[in-house]
């Protein structure tokens, strides 16, 4: 077990930076996911933690051992890959052995942590088989025992669920976690997708095209997005963000829709803003409140996601109320004030 | 796919017709080895079946069996004058010996070559696998005078040392053969994720252990096919053998030998080369189990 330091770390590619210098300390113990739509630089930043990529300038430290020039076998991690990488020629009881054997630890040693980890990922009955012989969950699983039977100081996961079927993803989160909890390995973990991050993550790190955009806990990010890349790309249906102008005590809209504020907050008269508000904090109803038009409506069992036309724009809004409504109805919006975030139009930070 | 009835067996006629074309001069050939002469020769008409089967072809081929011996066993002459020049033992030997030689040449420096080709990055990488390219769209025909006064002065031709011209042969059939093993198992690397290399390095192992143990077992089909490939071509070449060898008689080059001035021997020439199928099934024979398609299945999610 170890602490993870990463301290202004750049990469460059020939002529082109993709990673703009970095900070970021990973905890002993914690589970930290780097969370980024694709080409933000978070397999990079994960590759260079394991080794496998060259450091162009800072220093990667784990345990508070600097270790930018240390082969990836020397530094005491393992890592889960997206496509697993099993060794296709070897079966399952081979593929986890193969570090104990590389590191000469005896036979009886080796036998006993892989039969833990056998029984830890309920692999027992597949030992001998091959990865070929193997489901998509299994093969991941076996990834995974390859990884733990090491006792690494690290754990390093290269978006492991992408490549498994819905439901069995849902499952492989919650075994992950479980893992987590039990070994309580510090452990880093790539994603693009937020409902993995939000769900697993002690701490996320947002990533955009190679800096950091905000650091938090799940609720922190989604809560307090620091400013309008996170708080459009954290949440499913995404944040309705509507551009407007500060007018007293509310926004308004290019299209004259006025958006109310809560008391407390004020901006600055005139002040180019965007007005955020999550699609469950829209209070929709028939009764009073900013008129919209209803474009389609989505049942999904314990909720109705509404999209509807606000001024141009189309927002969505979500309730477990069993409103009926029809394209072309109208509908209103009572949105909650103490849930309102306001980002500044011009630098996207958030206005607190 | 549901299929008809009548869909599945127009498909295996014409397979057994594609079959049966390309396997007609070999069963043809089979047949003339085993024909008596009046067989193989006849005015007539076309012998297909209707003579008596006989191995003196064979003997002579492959057992060295002198005419007096022919006279004794078939009561005939055979038409044939002296036998001793026929026999091919030593031919098929030296075949063997230079084919599998020149093989595991080849295949021990491609896969090595064709591993860091497909793994690691340096300078004049591209140049070289254009290069290792270019090697093969030369015409050996091309070169063969400055190979023969290479050879000659490097001692390995127009010599009795054996053992020098096997040595010659090895090297000249690892030379023609190393563009096309190490490009075709530059490609069965490249099939072999990386992940799967970096999982190793990060497992703990060396670069030669992940080679070793981990990409060099997944590729065991690829060593195989290009051995084969390799092992054919060793086994069938003419050219070079003919002129940088003295001492060595090669299949091919034999054969020819068997063209005299008194007429071609086709009874002992079809023995020899349907003797000559026989090394090459053997050694496929030997390699065919690693032939299997989808080695590194399971490694990925296809």
């Amino acid at each position: 077990m170890a602490s993870v330091t990463v301290s202004n770390v750049r990469k460059t590619y020939g002529d082109v930076e993709v990673i703009h210098g970095i900070d970021l300390d990973i905890a002993d113990g914690s589970f930290v996911v780097l969370l980024g739509p694709s080409g933000c630089g978070k397999s990079t930043l994960l590759r260079m933690i394991a080794g496998l990529e060259t450091v162009t300038s800072g220093d990667i430290a784990i345990a508070g051992r600097r270790v930018n020039g240390v082969h990836p076998k020397d530094r005491n991690i393992a890592m889960v890959f997206q496509n697993y990488a099993l060794y296709a020629h070897m079966n399952v009881k081979d593929n986890m052995s193969f570090s104990l054997k590389l590191a000469k630890r005896p036979q009886s040693e080796i036998d006993e942590k892989v039969g833990w980890a056998a029984r830890i990922l309920n692999l027992e009955p597949y030992l001998a088989r091959y990865p070929r012989e193997l489901s998509g969950g299994q093969r991941q699983r076996v990834a995974m025992g390859r990884a733990i039977v090491r006792d690494p100081a690290v754990f390093l996961f290269d978006e492991p669920l992408s490549n498994l079927d819905a439901k069995l993803r849902v499952q492989m989160r919650t075994e992950i976690k479980e893992l987590h909890e039990r070994l309580k390995t510090t452990t880093v973990y790539v994603t693009h997708d937020q409902i993995e991050a939000m769900t697993m993550a002690d701490r996320i790190v947002i990533l955009r095209d190679g800096i950091i955009e905000q650091i938090g806990s799940p609720l922190d990010v989604y809560d307090h997005p620091a400013n309008l890349f996170v708080a459009e790309f954290i949440g499913s249906p995404a944040m309705n963000l509507l551009k407007g102008v500060v007018d007293g005590n509310s926004v308004r809209m290019d299209s004259g829709v006025v958006l109310p504020l809560p008391p407390e907050r004020n901006p600055g008269q005139g002040r180019k803003v965007v007005y955020g508000v999550r699609p469950e904090h829209m209070g929709p109803g028939t009764g009073t409140g900013i008129k919209a038009t209803v474009n389609v409506t989505e049942p999904t069992g314990p909720d109705l996601h509404i999209y509807a036309d606000l001024g141009g724009e189309e927002i969505c809004a979500i309730t477990s109320e069993r409103l009926t409504l029809s394209r072309g109805d109208t509908i209103s919006f009572n949105p909650r004030l103490d849930r309102i975030h306001l980002f500044d139009a011009g630098t996207g930070k958030a206005i607190t | 796919m549901e299929q008809s009835v009548l869909h599945r067996t127009l498909r295996d006629i014409a397979a057994v017709l594609v079959v049966a074309i390309f396997m007609f001069p070999l069963f043809w050939w089979a047949l003339t080895s085993i024909k008596p002469m009046y067989a193989i020769f006849n005015k007539d008409h076309v012998v297909v079946f209707d003579f008596v089967p006989t191995l003196i072809n064979y003997a002579v081929v492959l057992l060295g069996w002198s005419r007096a011996e022919i006279a004794i066993e078939s009561g005939s002459t055979f038409g044939v004058g002296g036998t001793s020049s026929y026999d091919s033992r030593q031919t098929i030997l030296d075949s063997i010996i230079v084919s599998v030689g020149s093989t595991a040449l080849t295949m021990v420096v491609a896969v090595l070559a064709a591993y860091a080709l497909s793994r690691m990055t340096f300078r004049t990488r591209t140049g070289f696998l254009n290069w290792v390219l270019g090697q093969r769209f030369m015409p050996p025909i091309a070169i063969i005078v400055p190979l023969v006064l290479m050879y000659k002065a490097a001692g390995m031709r127009d010599t009795d040392n054996l053992f020098m011209g096997y040595v010659g042969l090895i090297l000249i059939y690892a030379l023609m053969n190393l563009p096309i093993a190490v490009l075709l198992m530059k490609s069965f690397f490249d099939d072999v994720p990386k992940d799967v290399d970096e999982a190793a390095m990060i497992d703990g192992a060396t670069r030669w252990q992940t080679f070793r143990r981990i990409v060099l077992p997944m590729v065991r089909g690829g060593i195989a096919a290009a051995a084969v490939l390799c092992f054919i071509f060793a086994w069938t070449e003419f050219l070079l053998s003919l002129f940088l060898t003295t001492i060595i008689r090669t299949v091919p080059v034999k054969i020819t030998t068997f063209v005299t001035s008194t007429g071609s021997e086709w009874g002992f020439i079809s023995a020899l080369g349907t003797a000559a199928v026989i090394p090459g099934f053997i050694f496929i024979l030997l390699v065919q189990r690693h032939l299997v398609r989808g080695l590194t299945l399971g490694s990925l999610k296809e």
